[in-house]
């Protein structure tokens, strides 16, 4: 509806030939397909920001440049933040974001993969703030059913005999509690990530981590760092079977022949969006089995039905992994973790206390539970499914359009779009993606970046992200390569 | 430690007059307590229950799963390796300041405080309304962007710290903290080395797994790099209170088992999960020394002892030292998930080299909810309280040790208190089904605390701190008729 709105006002505020492309491109979707001719250029006007019921508070606090000079004092130099002009967002709703000025963003990102159900989403702060009034906080000495309720959820959603669960408050957490499983349950050391992964920042989780931006020169020990089977810059395209004999030569030539496990995520986020190539998962695990190691998933980002097709990310690949982590979007921004094994994995924890103070605390696990039961209700995963193909179909056709475009992937939405200046070289378009980054910016529109070069857009918002803002990200970021 | 003040002689006689006046009043004092404190010990004897004080608050009925519910649940979807307190475990739904509620609205002391986390006092208003206001508007927006939350936060923490402690980082948990700190300490420094002492917790990730110092909490991984140093621990150390003679365990680990120059030293100023030991006097500075002296920082785990729990705001402070990284969490947030690590400048710019990135770190509610907190402690005089209420309890637990054989110890400062339990007071035997009995019996009667300590034969008393004498009084009583009953 508020396209055909956006199309007749441009329309009517376009004298040249530019309105029969923007009509060209809303019968198509209609019709037939447009044809991506280049010489069709977009709308000299920017695209408008669909419309939205919510006005946000006025804002009486410090502004951007004080709280900027208090970040540089009291938070360091290792902070970053986006954007040359930094943006103070004070409020959210959904998918959108408002900055001091009251100035409305749609924000692609979701604070990195983290609000899936969406800002300020009412049912997830009816639970919060219902508990945060009730008990915050006991710990798991004295029961409470919270913790109880949002286990047998979460197990619920879990395919084969993974059913026990562990809490803690970040993904980091999870994948230390991870890896110290595998290398207990099966008294080997050596693990195997993918290179290009991100697990985390903590010691053992930072050896995980195969990007060497976010690597700092600490032991890491035995870990094995394997091709990355990434369909687009991978020496083998997507055929499988070339990187998982990687994994085999790592472990007959670079360990004992035994290992403690495998760990990948299967879209990559840090890293830019990669899926892992087809079938690739179904090999390295049986391949990682048959060394006595375990195989971990990684779901920090893809968990909850984000991806559109699954539930989980691993799921895509066809496998049923031995531990699975998740983060992120399990509570919609609270500050909690959570690691899902079986059984038989579970019993050698058993041996030594194992103790999280703050893990499956009241208010985080009644927000975990109320963001399972959002998701459901609101039929998310069908959603991103349904918003995730229409964005990909879209974003294909601006591919046909740019060169710089290098390359389009992911899944429901968990899309990323690579920028390069050479399509045979593949050459990071680093300088034009920090451009069209700010460019976004002006137009309303946050998005991520990442990858090894910063060459990729990672565009993964709340899961309430409609068709129309889907549009809206696209024409925008059509305008601004237009304008390149 | 020893601290040597001039005095004038113009102000001696004055001086001496205020202390006299003080005595006396102390000894008024002391009266009036004693002869309440017999009044109570004759209602013991005469097997009279202690009441809990009163307190004008009704909970909201609770309509949720039962215990056999939960507990079915538990044993189904959670860790095995996850266990409860008491033989009959407690269904806590509902807290308020210095007490919890349990499903059938009865009333608990809450002597725990949640390990030592809970300081403001359980829905705390003035921090649930930093909360809930800050939870209504956005819950996280990341770190990416600006958000004032994070930056007032970090510069009223800053402002509680000495010396040049005034970078903050935010991270979700204790462990977060500590691993965080040890990486700063070995990329500051280039040597991988790091001290930490016998029976210390300091977490449950690799790195910090390593760090802690007991069996209980360490599973088989590999933990290069950590030594492990005799604990200045004055019940049971080998050399009593002599902190400087512990100290030397330090300079032997630099000499013969590093390279002599190391990435640092981390200890809490009072043990906690190793049960409420606090470091013999003079160690920390000696061991500060040394350790400086090796090209090493000083790491304070504060998770347990900071944010006014032991009457200063860091346990630090009571020993007389100036840490190079603090550490902080469980207290922090009053129950938010929260965790921080304040350092100075320089050593803050070793994480420049690279990117350290934490997406739930610095989160505008836990960040509300810490500044709230920070207010709270200065509003509500917790430091005082907590010196004051802490003292009053730790003197009537030491009264208690002159009627009980078994109470082999008392210490701790402020409201982080320790009573030790031994089946012979020479060998020093732990007790530990004493110690569960009576924590067991205390429960029945209505006081939660905690238990610790490498043997589990040691009460932690790590209470809100807005806990006051009456409640000190009821815990000790409740204590007292139980240990009567053994």
């Amino acid at each position: 509806m508020a396209f055909r709105r956006q199309i007749v006002r441009a329309t009517l505020q376009n004298a040249n030939g530019n309105n029969f492309a923007q009509l060209a491109r809303a019968g198509g979707r209609c019709l037939s397909s447009a044809s991506p001719s280049s010489s069709a250029a977009p709308a000299d006007s920017p695209p408008q920001l669909p419309p939205f019921d919510h006005r946000p508070k006025p804002y009486k606090g410090p502004s951007a440049e004080e709280v900027l000079q208090k970040r540089k004092t009291y938070l360091g130099p290792s902070l970053f933040y986006y954007y040359q002009k930094p943006l103070n967002i004070v409020e959210g709703k959904m998918q959108y974001l408002f900055d001091e000025s009251g100035k409305r963003y749609l924000d692609a990102f979701a604070g990195i993969v983290t609000v899936s159900a969406g800002h300020c989403h009412p049912e997830i702060l009816k639970a919060i703030v219902e508990q945060s009034e009730l008990l915050q906080h006991a710990t798991t000495i004295y029961l409470h059913h919270a913790i109880a309720d949002f286990a047998e959820g979460l197990a619920e959603k879990m395919p084969g005999n993974l059913k026990v669960v562990y809490f803690v408050n970040s993904g980091s957490e999870a994948n230390e509690l991870a890896m110290m499983m595998a290398r207990l349950y099966t008294g080997n050391l050596e693990m195997i990530s993918l290179r290009n992964a991100y697990h985390g920042g903590s010691s053992n989780t930072i050896g995980l981590t195969a990007l060497n931006t976010w690597k700092y020169p600490i032991p890491q020990g035995e870990i094995h760092h394997v091709m990355n089977p990434d369909p687009y810059r991978g020496i083998f395209g997507s055929d499988a079977a070339g990187y998982a004999k990687d994994v085999e030569d790592h472990i007959a030539y670079g360990t004992s022949g035994r290992v403690a496990g495998f760990i990948s995520e299967t879209i990559q986020g840090v890293g830019g969006a990669v899926e892992l190539a087809p079938g690739y998962l179904k090999m390295v695990y049986d391949t990682v089995r048959k060394a006595g190691g375990v195989c971990i998933a990684d779901e920090v980002q893809t968990g909850f039905g984000r991806t559109g097709s699954h539930y989980w990310g691993f799921e895509t690949q066809g496998v049923i992994p031995d531990i699975v982590t998740m983060a992120k979007g399990i509570g919609n921004g609270l500050p909690l973790g959570a690691v899902v094994t079986t059984p038989e994995i579970a019993s050698v924890m058993s041996q030594k206390i194992q103790f999280n103070t703050f893990g499956g605390n009241p208010v985080c696990s009644a927000g975990g539970l109320a963001v399972l039961r959002v998701l459901d209700k609101e039929k998310r995963q069908q959603h991103c499914a349904e918003v995730g193909s229409h964005l990909i179909g879209r974003l294909g056709d601006l591919k046909e359009k740019y060169d710089i475009i290098g390359d389009v992937r992911g899944r429901g939405l968990m899309v990323g779009i690579e920028l390069v200046t050479d399509r045979k070289e593949k050459t990071p378009a680093k300088a034009e993606t920090a451009v069209l980054f700010e460019q976004l910016r002006e137009l309303g529109i946050l998005v991520g970046k990442g990858g090894l070069h910063g060459n990729v857009f990672r565009i993964k918002p709340p899961m309430c992200f409609s068709k129309a803002d889907a549009d809206f990200l696209v024409d925008a970021l059509d305008y601004s390569m237009s304008k390149l | 430690m020893q601290r040597f003040v001039a005095r004038s002689g113009l102000l001696e006689g004055g001086r001496r007059r205020a202390q006299s006046l003080l005595r006396s009043q102390q000894q008024q004092q002391k009266q009036t307590r004693y002869f309440a404190q017999a009044a109570r010990e004759k209602e013991i004897a005469n097997d009279v229950l202690p009441k809990m004080p009163p307190f004008d608050y009704s909970p909201a009925p609770y309509t949720g799963p039962s215990v056999d519910e939960i507990l079915a649940k538990r044993r189904q979807f959670l860790s095995p390796s996850m266990f409860y307190l008491y033989k009959k475990p407690v269904n806590i739904v509902e807290g308020r300041m210095q007490y919890l509620f349990d499903e059938g609205g009865r009333r608990y002391l809450d002597g725990f405080g949640g390990i030592a986390t809970v300081n403001c006092g359980h829905c705390h208003p003035d921090v649930v309304d930093a909360i809930v206001s800050q939870v209504k508007r956005i819950q996280h927006p990341t770190i990416l962007y600006l958000n004032h939350a994070v930056a007032d936060f970090a510069e009223a923490l800053a402002s509680k710290m000495p010396g040049n402690l005034k970078v903050a980082f935010f991270t979700n948990s204790g462990t977060e903290a500590n691993e965080l700190a040890m990486m700063m300490a070995r990329l500051y420094t280039g040597c991988q080395d790091m001290i930490s002492v016998r029976n210390s917790y300091h977490g449950n990730a690799a790195g910090t797994m390593g760090a802690t110092g007991q069996r209980s909490w360490k599973f088989s991984v590999v933990q290069s790099g950590i030594h492990h140093v005799l604990n200045p621990d004055p019940y049971r150390g080998p050399f009593g209170s002599d902190g400087e003679k512990y100290a030397k365990d330090v300079q032997d680990i630099v000499d013969f088992a590093t390279t002599g120059h190391v990435a640092g030293f981390i200890s809490e100023a009072i043990q906690g999960v190793g049960g409420i030991v606090e470091a013999a006097p003079g160690y920390l500075p000696a061991v500060y020394k040394n350790v400086r002296k090796a090209g090493g920082l000083c790491i304070a785990d504060e998770v347990q002892s900071g944010f006014a729990r032991t009457g200063n705001m860091w346990g630090f402070e009571a020993h007389g030292v100036v840490p190079d990284i603090v550490t902080m969490a469980k207290g922090i947030g009053n129950g938010m998930p929260l965790g921080a690590v304040v350092t100075t400048p320089e050593i803050a710019e070793v994480l420049t080299r690279r990117s350290y990135f934490n997406t739930f770190g610095g989160n505008p509610v836990s960040t509300a909810a810490g500044l709230a907190v920070l207010k709270v402690i200065d509003k509500d005089n917790l430091r005082e309280n907590a010196s004051t209420v802490g003292a009053y309890m730790k003197d009537r637990l030491t009264a208690l040790k002159e009627k009980y054989e078994i109470i082999g110890d008392v210490r701790g400062r402020g409201l982080m208190i320790g009573v030790e339990l031994v089946s012979d007071r020479q060998k020093k035997t732990p007790a530990n089904a004493e110690t569960l009995h009576v924590l067991d019996q205390m429960k029945e009667m209505g006081v939660l605390i905690g238990k610790g300590g490498f043997y589990g034969n040691v009460f932690r008393i790590t209470p809100p701190l807005c806990f006051t004498k009456e409640d000190a009084d009821f815990l000790v009583d409740v204590m007292d008729y139980n240990m009567s009953k053994l």
